[in-house]
This record gives structure tokens, sequence and C-alpha cells, in this order.
């Protein structure tokens, strides 16, 4: 199995929140319009002239150690074998918020029916050739998804060439 | 895999009946590419197209909401007659032919009464059906034809005019240094963002100025953080800096320049450290920043559409910015500021057009003196419409003459500065027609309001630059009755205008007709549902004012603008403080001591277009006026709080939103809100002595607590 998981470029974000917006559009939260499976932070560190605006964008981590799934008294969580996403089988939840309250990140959503809907990392979008509504949507292209050992390439990757280059171009006399 | 789970996912086939459908965006000016997701005849979903080159598959949260924008509660689904007082909202259904013979005689009669220009005509968003609107003006013969352009982008176009005779686009694809002033690309063209982003990853260098906190300062290699209105000091200071250590083009100012030595002699007047008194930039901060925009091998200034020209120094300002371009040689050079022709509407594609031939379809000279042409005679005689800001006076004035009606599209009289004002003008008139897709607050003060559907209902020419276009088809039926602006337009002018035969022929023979000295068809267009580069045009190259000279007075770029000499207004882009400021009225500033800048964007909000969307509003519910942590803290304002933001002549209550994004001394509020208007704040004569513009982007004002907070004080 490879773990499937969604990357973030926390330098590119802009705090636009299309993936917020994308995710209700794409789950048809629209009883109750502030449910999303996204969830956009803005955080500052420091004062003027120094100080620093960054945002993240939270969904689901789909935890290797899920504790959803060890406190679920209903079994209604489950891990899917082909990517890991961690998936909830809505007939068999009952509603108790125990995974509310066991989940580090406030992933799990009680939309108007009373039961539990999460990220599935929009599985059946990604098993038909779609990438997750939100990672599509980025206009900062700050999302991505794929197996986290594909992710952690492309990152190392990307780091290795902004080194070189500040070591090229930027001061070549002092190389 | 189950048909449910499908039709759950949206997944687009056969199976599920769901069609891709290619439509565009046009809640703001960026025209991103929306595929449709519809289901029998219904937007089930929407998501970027890939093919579209500008927004690349993406979209902003403003787009992805465009299912609650379409399928809103508040849309208008017929021609409405109103039957109460005027703001009331009460309105009775009339049928579409009705409406257009109550219009037709009623402007008829008002036009044989008052002259044709006591009827004026006026577009707010967006821009795709103006150069009809534009020659349905002008065919009926009133020179007042205003679009909302005449108080945001076309100034900066006003200013590039005076000095180099046409406009400057930056060349992103080849430049190795970006100079970003004051412009917030990731709230205001969210999909144009990662241009800048890429570009830095490939090496090229960022200098950011404005004195807001973005992601695109955080980025910079250097961030020119301001005080609002002192654009015009900054840019002189980085001149002094440029000529001083000669990194000016010598070859390019000595033979393409006229008035050098006077600009020289003036930004003596800006060494870095006066400079730096003036804007609050550090020197230091001046100087790296003026060596590495001069001497990189290319460099490129990307212009604000309206921030630096909403000042009561604007046009100035904006060309003391742009005259760097010259000063360094980067005019029409590779990596510099090019000029590139531009067609339907501002869309820089070098392509060969009739358009302001179309849109003219009866010359000034025919025509009365247009509103606004008494104070700003420059813009007249320089802009292809009225300026807008001087309507609510001649209204109220009836001075040089009556305006009596106004037929709108998109009317949204919370644009204009002290906009109640411009409220109370819009009420005295005789008959108000207005057409929108929603009931707005303006659309209540209308005689009649008519219908019109949002993009994804109609067909239209889309044009991006570099020369792709695309032909939409409705990809769902409209709205109510709701119809095309273009077709309500034509639907007129059949009543009104029934000699202009090529107008009449409808909207792609126009179409065609405008881009026939180009050779493009509409037909040809059509055949790509996602759009197409328009292939096998010639090359547009650089420097061509080489061979063709600078379409200005003098023939060359003109730091001393003969134009601007010729109207009595000093030639040279001089620095005057902002008419309300600590420096120019610090008894003002005693009362009022911090600095006001109003409607820098937001990313879920585009003027008061998103309020009524849940999706986007409930990113943002309340008005909000961003306060530094050390301004709130003075004034004892808690996070959130409720805060009177007052200025000499309105005050608002809006919530506290205490953050870095702007500096200590300076506070920034969104505009058009309906409970809490930000354009009440400013006086409607608070503007730029050359252009009219509002001075939107600076003046003084002070932010209280609210002791009872939430309470309705």
């Amino acid at each position: 199995m490879s773990q499937y998981a969604f990357s973030f470029d926390v330098s590119r974000c802009s705090g636009c929140m299309a993936c917020v917006v994308a995710c209700q559009d794409q789950n048809d939260f629209v009883a109750d319009e502030t449910v999303a499976f996204r969830h956009v932070t803005k955080y500052e560190e420091g004062e003027c002239p120094s100080a620093r605006i960054s945002y993240f964008s939270l969904a689901c981590q789909q935890c290797g150690d899920a504790p959803c799934i060890i406190v679920c008294p209903a079994g209604a969580i489950s891990r899917r074998q082909e990517d890991g996403t961690v998936l909830v089988d809505r007939d068999l939840c009952v509603g108790c918020h125990s995974c509310e309250l066991a989940c580090p990140f406030g992933a799990p959503k009680f939309p108007e029916d009373g039961k539990m809907a999460k990220c599935d990392l929009c599985v059946t979008r990604r098993e038909n050739g779609m990438k997750p509504a939100c990672v599509r949507v980025c206009p900062a292209q700050a999302l991505d998804v794929g197996p986290i050992e594909e992710l952690s390439k492309k990152k190392a990757e990307k780091a290795s060439i902004a080194i070189l280059k500040s070591l090229i171009f930027v001061s070549p006399k002092e190389l | 895999m189950s048909r449910e789970i499908l039709v759950k996912a949206k997944i687009p086939g056969a199976e599920t009946g769901i069609e891709v459908k290619k439509t565009i965006c046009l809640i703001c000016g960026a025209q991103c590419g929306i595929d449709a997701y519809v289901k029998d005849g219904s937007l089930v979903k929407v998501e970027g197209t890939a093919e579209n080159p500008v927004s690349r598959g993406t979209l902003c949260s403003k787009g992805a909401s465009s299912r609650q924008w379409i399928n809103n509660p508040e849309r208008v689904h017929t021609p409405l007659l109103r039957t109460g007082p005027r703001g009331s909202g009460r309105f009775m259904p009339i049928s579409w032919d009705e409406a257009f013979e109550r219009i037709a005689s009623g402007l008829t009669k008002i036009k044989e009464e008052s002259g044709p220009e006591s009827v004026v005509f006026f577009t707010g968003y967006p821009k795709w059906y103006r150069p009809f609107l534009k020659r349905l003006a002008h065919s009926f013969g009133s020179p007042n034809y205003f679009t909302e352009s005449g108080t945001c982008f076309l100034a900066t176009v006003m200013a590039n005019h005076l000095t180099y005779g046409t406009t400057l686009w930056p060349d992103l694809k080849e430049t190795k240094c970006i100079l970003n002033w004051c412009r917030n690309a990731p709230y205001s063209q969210a999909p144009g963002y990662a241009t800048y982003l890429n570009a830095a990853s490939r090496g090229v260098k960022l200098i950011d100025v404005g004195p807001l906190s973005t992601t695109l300062s955080a980025q910079a290699d250097i961030h020119l953080r301001l005080r609002p209105g002192t654009s015009g000091a900054l840019a002189l200071g980085l001149a002094h800096v440029i000529i001083e250590e000669n990194l000016y083009d010598r070859e390019f100012v000595e033979n393409w320049t006229l008035g050098f030595e006077e600009y020289r002699s003036y930004v003596q007047g800006f060494p870095p450290k006066t400079t730096e008194e003036i804007t609050g930039v550090p020197a230091e901060t001046i100087v790296k920043a003026a060596r590495l925009y001069a001497s990189s091998e290319s460099a490129s200034i990307v212009q604000s559409p309206s921030v630096t020209v909403h000042h009561t120094n604007g046009i100035q300002n904006h060309r003391a910015i742009t005259a760097l371009i010259g000063l360094t040689g980067n005019f029409d050079r590779k990596g510099g500021n090019r000029v590139i022709p531009e067609s339907y509407y501002h869309t820089p594609t070098g392509l060969k057009s009739r358009e302001a031939e179309f849109e003219q379809s009866r010359p000034w000279e025919e025509m009365a003196p247009r509103v606004g042409q008494d104070r700003y005679p420059l813009w007249c005689s320089m802009m292809d419409e009225a300026q807008a800001t001087a309507l609510p006076f001649q209204i109220q004035s009836g001075k040089p003459y009556p305006i009596r009606a106004m037929l709108g599209f998109a009317v949204n009289y919370r644009m204009w500065p002290g906009s109640d004002f411009m409220k109370e003008g819009l009420e005295k008139l005789d008959f108000f027609v207005d057409t929108d897709l929603f009931m707005t607050d303006t659309a209540k003060l209308a005689d009649i309001v008519l219908p019109s559907c949002s993009s994804f209902e109609r067909r239209q020419l889309t044009m991006y630059s570099p020369r792709y276009a695309v032909w939409t088809e409705p990809v769902i039926p409209p709205v109510g009755e709701s119809r095309s602006d273009v077709d309500i337009i034509l639907d007129l002018a059949r009543r009104l205008i029934p000699h202009d035969s090529l107008l009449l022929q409808g909207q792609e023979a126009c179409l065609d007709w405008i881009f026939e000295p180009s050779g493009i068809k509409m037909d040809d267009i059509k055949k790509h549902p996602a759009g197409c580069f328009l292939e096998n045009l010639p090359p547009i190259p650089y420097e061509k004012y080489r061979t063709s000279g600078f379409p200005t007075p003098s023939g060359k770029m003109e730091f001393t603008s003969l134009v601007l000499k010729n109207a009595g207004i000093d030639p040279l882009p001089v620095y005057r403080e902002p008419a309300q400021s600590p420096l120019s009225t610090p008894d003002l500033a005693k009362e009022y001591p911090l600095i006001l800048t109003t409607g820098a964007r937001l990313p879920m909000f585009m003027h008061s277009r998103m309020y009524r969307v849940p999706w986007a509003r409930n990113l943002r519910r309340d008005p909000m006026v961003d306060i530094n942590p050390r301004d709130a803290r003075a004034r004892g304002i808690p996070p959130e709080g409720w805060v009177m933001l007052a200025t000499p002549r309105e005050s608002i209550r809006v919530k506290a939103n205490i953050t870095e994004f702007v500096p200590p001394g300076v506070v920034n509020m969104y505009h058009g809100f309906p409970s809490a208007d930000a354009n009440t704040l400013i006086d409607p004569d608070y503007r730029d002595p050359i252009s009219g513009y509002p001075g939107f982007k600076s003046l003084l004002c002070q932010v209280i607590k609210i002791q009872d907070n939430g309470g309705n004080k």
C-alpha cells in the first residue's frame, strides 16, 4: 500500500480560501454554508517592521495511527487498503461525536443529518483520474496530492534547486 | 463503482448524465475559464478550465462560489416596474415588450424636451458589452457615456499617455526584475499570482511597493512599505539615486526624451533621507531598490490598475512611477515594459481592430460637451468617456444643462466618493433604468429594472493577452426571463436608433466588423469551445519607437508633458502631499490621526458583488477595518471589537480586524459593504484635479472603541 496525502507549500498560500469554497461546491454544503472539510487559519508573528503573516490550509491528515478509527464505537471508520485514505461509512455512524473529541485536527464535521462526514481526499475523483477539488482550484498551486514518497521527492528536488540557484546565480565570486 | 457514488462525486460521463461545458467567470476582470458541470440543465459544480492560459485550471474563492452567485435568491427574474417609492423595493413584473416600449418612449420624450445629452448611459462591471453600449449612447446623440473604469483603471492610461502617448504592459515572461507597485495580485487577480511565484523561483528579483503586508511582499527581495499617497515621492527618490549613481540609460534619455534636465533638477529635491521623511521607507532600502531595479539586465514595472491614481495627486504620482521606465531604458525593451496595442476592452493583444471607430458612431464635435468637461477638460480631451465623479454634481446643479435620465447597466452608487450624494442624485432623476442580475440597493431606486443574465447563460467573446480568444455559448438556461446585456442593448437600439444599420446587424456581425482589419472571424473562434490562440498573425516587435517615435506632441517620451504645460498644469511629475495627511493638514490630523485607505481587495469579494453569496460571505461575515495591533492597543480595542470608523464627513460601525497587514498609523477598510459603506466617509469632491479621480486611498480618520460591544450604538 502506498499512503496518499496532501502536501501544502506555506510559502505560496495567500489565504484566499478558494480551497474552502471548492470543497463546499464539490460536497454540496449548501444547507449550512459554513461547513467545509478544509480550514484556513491565519497566523501573525512579530511586530512591524519585521512582522510575518502566514496561512495554513488544513484538512483531514489521513493519520497513520488514526485516533478516530480507534475511538469509533460503531466501527464506522476504517482505512482503505489501496491508498490509506481514512473513510467513514455514514450508514454505520451513530453521530456520537467521539471521533470529533479524539481528532487533533478538527477534521470530523457534522452536517445537518447529524452524522460524521470528513475529507476522503476526493477518493472517487482520484479513481477517475481527477485531483481533489481543493488541489485543482488552488490559484497559488500551494496544494498537491499523491503518495507521500512522491510528494517528499518533489519537495526535496524543489529545495535542492533553490539552494543551487542561490549558490550559482547570486554570489558566483564567493564560491 | 456504483452510479450513486459517481453521481455524488459529480464525475462527468454518460453514466451520471453530467456534462462538462466551457464558459468563463466574469465576477471580476480576470476572465478565468470555467468548466461548468451540468446535469439536466442545472449547474451542479464548477471547476477551472485547464486549457485557459490565464487561469490554468484554477479559480479563486469568488469563481468557486459561482453556483451560489448564479442560483441566487436575489436574482431578478422578469423586467420590473416600480410601484412603491424609490428605494422601497416594491415593483411589479412587466413583459419585455412593455419594458422596452416604456424605456423607448420615456427616453425619446426627454430627448425631445431637453436634448439627447440629458440622457446618460452608465455601465458598472463587467466590461464585455461596453462597445455596444457606447455606440448606443452616441447613436442616440448623447455624449454622456460613463463607465466604472472612469473612477478605476483609466487614470493610469491617462497618466501613461501624458508621458509616453501610449500604455505600457510588463514583459513578465522575459524580465529579470519585477517592480510590483501597489498591486496585491493574490487577492485582486488570484490566478495571475502563480506567475509571480514562478518568476521568483526562476531567479527573477522581486521588489514590492505598498503599505500592506501581503503574500507578495513577504516573498519579495525588497519591500518598500510606504505611507499611502506617497508613491510619487518614492518614485522621485528612486530616480534621484538612479541619476546620481549614473544608472540611467544615457542613450535613451538623450535621443528619445523631452525635459530630462528639468526632471533631473526636480528630483534633486528627493535625496534618500528626504524621501524617507516623506514616505517612511528607510533611506538605505530606497538606495538598494533603486540599484536593483536600474542595474538589472531588464526590469518590468507592474502597475496597479487603480491604487496609485486613487489619490488627490494621483495622475502625477503615477507619472512619477512610470517615468522610471524611460529613465532606465526599459521602455518597449525585452523584459521591460512593452507597448502592445489593445483591442476589445483594453486587452493587450496587438490585434488591429476598429473598436474605437465602432464605439464612436458620432464624433464628439457633433454632441454637447460631456459631463465633467468644464472641470476636467484634459480627461475629456484624452479619454473616450465623460467623467463619472462629476455626474452627481451636475444632476444637482442642472449646470451647464440638466441631467434627467439614466440608462444604466449594473449601476452601484456605492462606487462614488460620498456615495450617499450619488444616491440622492439617482433619486432626483426623472427616469432611471437599471439592468442587473440582482435586486441591488441601486436597482431599488430605478423606475424600471431589467434582468440581465450571467456569463454562464449567454454568448460572448472574451479575449486574453497574449492573443487568446474564447467564444462561449450558454451552458445553462437563463434564470427566469433574464437576458444577455448585448441582446438588451440591441432590442433598445431597434427602438431608439433604427437608423444604425451596423449595430442592428447583431453581436457577431459587429464583432466581425471590429476585427476585420485582423481577419479574425467569430465563426473561427467558435470552433474551439475552450478557446484558441490566434495564430499566424504578425509578431509584436520590441523598440517600435526607433522607427515610429512616440505618439506625444514632441514625438518623444515627455518627462515634461506638453499637454499638461499647454493646460497650465505643472508639466513635471511633481509630488504633492495628499489633500488630507499628517503633513498637509496637521491640525485635522490631531483629531483624525490615522490614515484611511479604502478599497484594497479581499480575496472573497469584488466591490459589492459577493455579499449576497453565502460561501463567499461566510469567509468574512462582518464589515471590518484592518488596524495595527499598536493602534488597537492604544485605543483599548479588543480583537473583533466593535468600533466607529470616523472621518469629518461620516462615521460607520465596523469590527476591528487587528492585524500587521497594515502598518501602524494606517487603517484599511473594504468598500461597498451594505451596512457600513466606506465611501460615505469620503467627500464627493475629494478628487485629483487632473483626472477627477477620488482620493480613496489616502485621507484621515479616527477609530473609536464602542464601549458596549455588539450593541446597536
